[in-house]
Protein backbone atom coordinates (compact mmCIF):
# COMPACT_ATOMS: atom_id res chain seq x y z
CA UNK A 1 0.00 0.00 0.00
CA UNK A 2 2.79 2.43 0.95
CA UNK A 3 4.66 1.38 -2.19
CA UNK A 4 1.59 2.13 -4.28
CA UNK A 5 1.29 5.66 -2.88
CA UNK A 6 5.03 6.20 -3.40
CA UNK A 7 4.74 4.96 -7.00
CA UNK A 8 1.97 7.46 -7.82
CA UNK A 9 3.79 10.27 -6.02
CA UNK A 10 7.01 9.59 -7.91
CA UNK A 11 5.25 9.19 -11.26
CA UNK A 12 3.69 12.63 -10.75
CA UNK A 13 7.00 14.06 -9.57
CA UNK A 14 8.87 12.93 -12.69
CA UNK A 15 6.04 13.66 -15.12
CA UNK A 16 6.86 16.76 -17.15
CA UNK A 17 4.87 16.27 -20.36
CA UNK A 18 3.40 19.66 -21.28
CA UNK A 19 0.77 18.13 -23.55
CA UNK A 20 -0.50 15.51 -21.14
CA UNK A 21 -3.32 16.31 -18.73
CA UNK A 22 -3.31 13.97 -15.74
CA UNK A 23 -6.49 13.64 -13.71
CA UNK A 24 -6.07 11.79 -10.44
CA UNK A 25 -9.08 10.51 -8.53
CA UNK A 26 -7.75 10.48 -4.97
CA UNK A 27 -8.97 8.34 -2.12
CA UNK A 28 -11.85 9.71 -0.06
CA UNK A 29 -10.68 11.71 2.93
CA UNK A 30 -7.30 13.16 3.85
CA UNK A 31 -4.76 10.35 3.98
CA UNK A 32 -3.35 10.92 0.47
CA UNK A 33 -2.55 14.49 1.53
CA UNK A 34 -0.83 13.43 4.74
CA UNK A 35 1.19 10.88 2.74
CA UNK A 36 2.07 13.55 0.19
CA UNK A 37 0.74 11.45 -2.70
CA UNK A 38 -0.46 14.66 -4.39
CA UNK A 39 2.63 16.72 -3.56
CA UNK A 40 3.59 17.20 -7.22
CA UNK A 41 0.24 18.16 -8.75
CA UNK A 42 -0.43 21.60 -10.20
CA UNK A 43 -4.06 21.78 -9.13
CA UNK A 44 -6.02 20.28 -6.24
CA UNK A 45 -9.78 20.34 -6.70
CA UNK A 46 -11.66 19.65 -3.49
CA UNK A 47 -15.22 18.53 -4.06
CA UNK A 48 -17.91 19.30 -1.49
CA UNK A 49 -21.58 18.56 -1.25
CA UNK A 50 -23.82 21.10 0.47
CA UNK A 51 -23.77 19.71 3.98
CA UNK A 52 -21.65 20.68 6.93
CA UNK A 53 -19.44 17.60 7.35
CA UNK A 54 -18.55 17.58 3.65
CA UNK A 55 -17.65 21.27 3.84
CA UNK A 56 -15.49 20.65 6.91
CA UNK A 57 -13.63 17.80 5.18
CA UNK A 58 -13.15 20.02 2.13
CA UNK A 59 -11.71 22.82 4.27
CA UNK A 60 -9.19 20.43 5.86
CA UNK A 61 -8.22 19.09 2.41
CA UNK A 62 -7.62 22.66 1.24
CA UNK A 63 -5.45 23.43 4.28
CA UNK A 64 -3.33 20.31 3.71
CA UNK A 65 -3.07 21.06 -0.01
CA UNK A 66 -1.76 24.52 0.82
CA UNK A 67 0.75 23.01 3.26
CA UNK A 68 2.02 20.83 0.41
CA UNK A 69 2.42 24.08 -1.58
CA UNK A 70 0.25 22.87 -4.44
CA UNK A 71 0.16 25.91 -6.76
CA UNK A 72 -3.62 26.04 -7.12
CA UNK A 73 -6.07 24.71 -4.54
CA UNK A 74 -9.77 25.35 -5.08
CA UNK A 75 -13.17 24.00 -4.12
CA UNK A 76 -15.88 22.58 -6.34
CA UNK A 77 -19.44 22.91 -5.07
CA UNK A 78 -21.24 19.75 -6.13
CA UNK A 79 -24.81 18.42 -6.14
CA UNK A 80 -26.55 21.65 -5.24
CA UNK A 81 -30.32 21.37 -5.62
CA UNK A 82 -31.27 24.99 -5.04
CA UNK A 83 -29.79 28.45 -4.98
CA UNK A 84 -30.06 28.37 -1.19
CA UNK A 85 -27.83 25.23 -1.14
CA UNK A 86 -25.35 27.09 -3.28
CA UNK A 87 -25.49 30.17 -1.08
CA UNK A 88 -24.59 28.12 2.00
CA UNK A 89 -21.57 26.61 0.22
CA UNK A 90 -20.42 29.96 -1.17
CA UNK A 91 -20.73 31.57 2.24
CA UNK A 92 -18.78 28.77 3.95
CA UNK A 93 -15.89 28.88 1.48
CA UNK A 94 -15.83 32.69 1.41
CA UNK A 95 -15.59 32.69 5.22
CA UNK A 96 -12.56 30.41 4.99
CA UNK A 97 -11.00 32.31 2.06
CA UNK A 98 -11.24 29.34 -0.29
CA UNK A 99 -11.81 29.92 -4.02
CA UNK A 100 -14.64 28.07 -5.74
CA UNK A 101 -13.62 27.05 -9.25
CA UNK A 102 -16.84 25.29 -10.21
CA UNK A 103 -20.48 24.87 -9.24
CA UNK A 104 -22.14 21.65 -10.36
CA UNK A 105 -25.88 21.05 -9.98
CA UNK A 106 -27.49 17.84 -8.74
CA UNK A 107 -28.65 15.73 -11.67
CA UNK A 108 -30.75 12.60 -11.37
CA UNK A 109 -29.12 10.89 -14.38
CA UNK A 110 -25.73 11.02 -12.63
CA UNK A 111 -27.15 9.15 -9.64
CA UNK A 112 -28.73 6.60 -11.99
CA UNK A 113 -25.37 5.97 -13.66
CA UNK A 114 -23.70 5.69 -10.25
CA UNK A 115 -26.25 3.16 -9.16
CA UNK A 116 -25.78 1.10 -12.32
CA UNK A 117 -21.96 1.43 -12.23
CA UNK A 118 -21.87 2.87 -15.75
CA UNK A 119 -20.51 6.00 -17.39
CA UNK A 120 -22.97 8.92 -17.30
CA UNK A 121 -24.43 9.75 -20.71
CA UNK A 122 -22.96 13.16 -21.50
CA UNK A 123 -26.02 14.10 -23.56
CA UNK A 124 -28.35 13.44 -20.65
CA UNK A 125 -26.26 15.20 -18.05
CA UNK A 126 -25.79 18.51 -19.80
CA UNK A 127 -26.05 20.62 -16.62
CA UNK A 128 -23.18 18.74 -15.02
CA UNK A 129 -21.17 18.43 -18.24
CA UNK A 130 -21.33 22.15 -19.01
CA UNK A 131 -20.34 22.99 -15.42
CA UNK A 132 -17.30 20.71 -15.80
CA UNK A 133 -16.38 22.26 -19.15
CA UNK A 134 -16.38 25.61 -17.33
CA UNK A 135 -13.96 24.21 -14.74
CA UNK A 136 -11.64 23.06 -17.53
CA UNK A 137 -11.75 26.54 -19.06
CA UNK A 138 -11.08 28.14 -15.66
CA UNK A 139 -7.95 25.96 -15.46
CA UNK A 140 -6.89 27.13 -18.92
CA UNK A 141 -7.65 23.82 -20.69
CA UNK B 1 -1.13 19.83 -16.13
CA UNK B 2 -1.64 17.51 -13.19
CA UNK B 3 -5.02 17.78 -11.47
CA UNK B 4 -5.85 15.88 -8.26
CA UNK B 5 -9.47 15.57 -7.19
CA UNK B 6 -10.21 15.08 -3.51
CA UNK B 7 -13.13 15.24 -1.11
CA UNK B 8 -15.23 13.31 1.34
CA UNK B 9 -16.59 9.90 0.33
CA UNK B 10 -19.81 10.33 -1.62
CA UNK B 11 -19.05 13.93 -2.57
CA UNK B 12 -18.99 13.01 -6.25
CA UNK B 13 -15.25 13.31 -6.85
CA UNK B 14 -15.05 10.15 -8.97
CA UNK B 15 -17.94 11.31 -11.17
CA UNK B 16 -16.28 14.69 -11.64
CA UNK B 17 -12.87 13.12 -12.32
CA UNK B 18 -14.46 10.78 -14.87
CA UNK B 19 -16.45 13.42 -16.70
CA UNK B 20 -13.53 15.88 -16.72
CA UNK B 21 -11.35 13.12 -18.16
CA UNK B 22 -13.82 12.26 -20.94
CA UNK B 23 -14.59 15.85 -21.84
CA UNK B 24 -10.89 16.78 -22.07
CA UNK B 25 -10.09 13.72 -24.20
CA UNK B 26 -12.98 14.59 -26.53
CA UNK B 27 -11.55 18.05 -26.96
CA UNK B 28 -8.32 16.42 -28.15
CA UNK B 29 -6.19 16.61 -25.01
CA UNK B 30 -4.03 13.60 -24.23
CA UNK B 31 -5.36 12.53 -20.85
CA UNK B 32 -4.00 10.09 -18.31
CA UNK B 33 -6.62 9.24 -15.71
CA UNK B 34 -5.18 7.77 -12.53
CA UNK B 35 -7.47 5.96 -10.14
CA UNK B 36 -5.75 6.41 -6.78
CA UNK B 37 -8.72 5.34 -4.69
CA UNK B 38 -8.21 2.09 -2.79
CA UNK B 39 -11.79 1.30 -3.72
CA UNK B 40 -11.37 2.01 -7.43
CA UNK B 41 -14.39 3.16 -9.43
CA UNK B 42 -12.99 5.61 -11.94
CA UNK B 43 -12.83 2.93 -14.66
CA UNK B 44 -16.56 2.27 -14.42
CA UNK B 45 -17.28 6.00 -14.54
CA UNK B 46 -15.39 6.39 -17.82
CA UNK B 47 -17.05 3.35 -19.36
CA UNK B 48 -14.48 0.56 -18.95
CA UNK B 49 -16.18 -2.82 -18.59
CA UNK B 50 -15.73 -4.88 -15.42
CA UNK B 51 -13.91 -7.51 -17.52
CA UNK B 52 -11.39 -5.00 -18.88
CA UNK B 53 -10.90 -3.41 -15.47
CA UNK B 54 -9.65 -6.75 -14.17
CA UNK B 55 -6.77 -6.67 -16.65
CA UNK B 56 -5.26 -3.36 -15.55
CA UNK B 57 -1.89 -3.84 -13.90
CA UNK B 58 -1.71 -1.57 -10.86
CA UNK B 59 1.13 0.86 -10.28
CA UNK B 60 3.18 -0.44 -7.39
CA UNK B 61 6.50 0.01 -5.66
CA UNK B 62 8.18 -2.15 -8.33
CA UNK B 63 8.50 0.88 -10.63
CA UNK B 64 10.72 2.56 -8.04
CA UNK B 65 14.41 2.21 -7.30
CA UNK B 66 16.64 3.79 -4.72
CA UNK B 67 19.34 6.13 -5.91
CA UNK B 68 21.70 8.73 -4.51
CA UNK B 69 21.14 12.38 -5.35
CA UNK B 70 23.98 14.84 -6.02
CA UNK B 71 24.52 15.39 -2.29
CA UNK B 72 24.85 11.70 -1.52
CA UNK B 73 21.35 11.50 -0.02
CA UNK B 74 19.31 8.37 -0.69
CA UNK B 75 16.34 9.14 -2.86
CA UNK B 76 13.70 7.32 -4.89
CA UNK B 77 13.40 7.32 -8.69
CA UNK B 78 11.26 5.68 -11.35
CA UNK B 79 12.97 2.75 -13.06
CA UNK B 80 11.47 3.81 -16.43
CA UNK B 81 10.29 7.23 -17.70
CA UNK B 82 6.66 8.30 -17.04
CA UNK B 83 5.54 7.72 -20.63
CA UNK B 84 6.81 4.15 -20.50
CA UNK B 85 5.00 3.68 -17.21
CA UNK B 86 1.77 4.81 -18.91
CA UNK B 87 2.39 2.47 -21.85
CA UNK B 88 3.25 -0.49 -19.69
CA UNK B 89 0.56 -0.13 -17.02
CA UNK B 90 -2.12 1.99 -18.67
CA UNK B 91 -5.27 0.75 -20.35
CA UNK B 92 -6.13 2.67 -23.55
CA UNK B 93 -9.80 3.55 -23.01
CA UNK B 94 -10.67 5.85 -25.90
CA UNK B 95 -8.89 8.23 -28.28
CA UNK B 96 -6.30 10.17 -26.25
CA UNK B 97 -7.42 8.55 -22.99
CA UNK B 98 -5.39 6.15 -20.85
CA UNK B 99 -6.47 4.74 -17.48
CA UNK B 100 -3.92 3.93 -14.78
CA UNK B 101 -4.64 2.27 -11.48
CA UNK B 102 -2.83 2.73 -8.19
CA UNK B 103 -2.05 -0.50 -6.35
CA UNK B 104 -4.76 -1.31 -3.93
CA UNK B 105 -5.71 -3.29 -0.87
CA UNK B 106 -6.82 -6.79 -1.79
CA UNK B 107 -7.25 -8.19 1.68
CA UNK B 108 -8.16 -6.86 5.08
CA UNK B 109 -5.18 -6.09 7.28
CA UNK B 110 -2.75 -5.15 4.50
CA UNK B 111 -1.09 -1.88 5.26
Amino acid sequence: MCGAHAAVRQLLGELHEPNVVTVIDMEAGLEHLSRGTDRHVDVLLVVAEPYFKALETARRCVELGRELKIPRVAAVANKFRSTSDLEVVRKYFAAHKIDIVGEIPYEENIQQADLAGTAPDLRKTTGVASAIVKIASALGL
Amino acid sequence: MKIAIAGKGGSGKTTIAGMLTRLLARRGHEVWAIDADSNPNLGATIGVSAENRKHIKPLEGGILKEAADGKGQRTVQLTIPPREVAQKFGLPVADHLTLLLMGTVDHAGEG
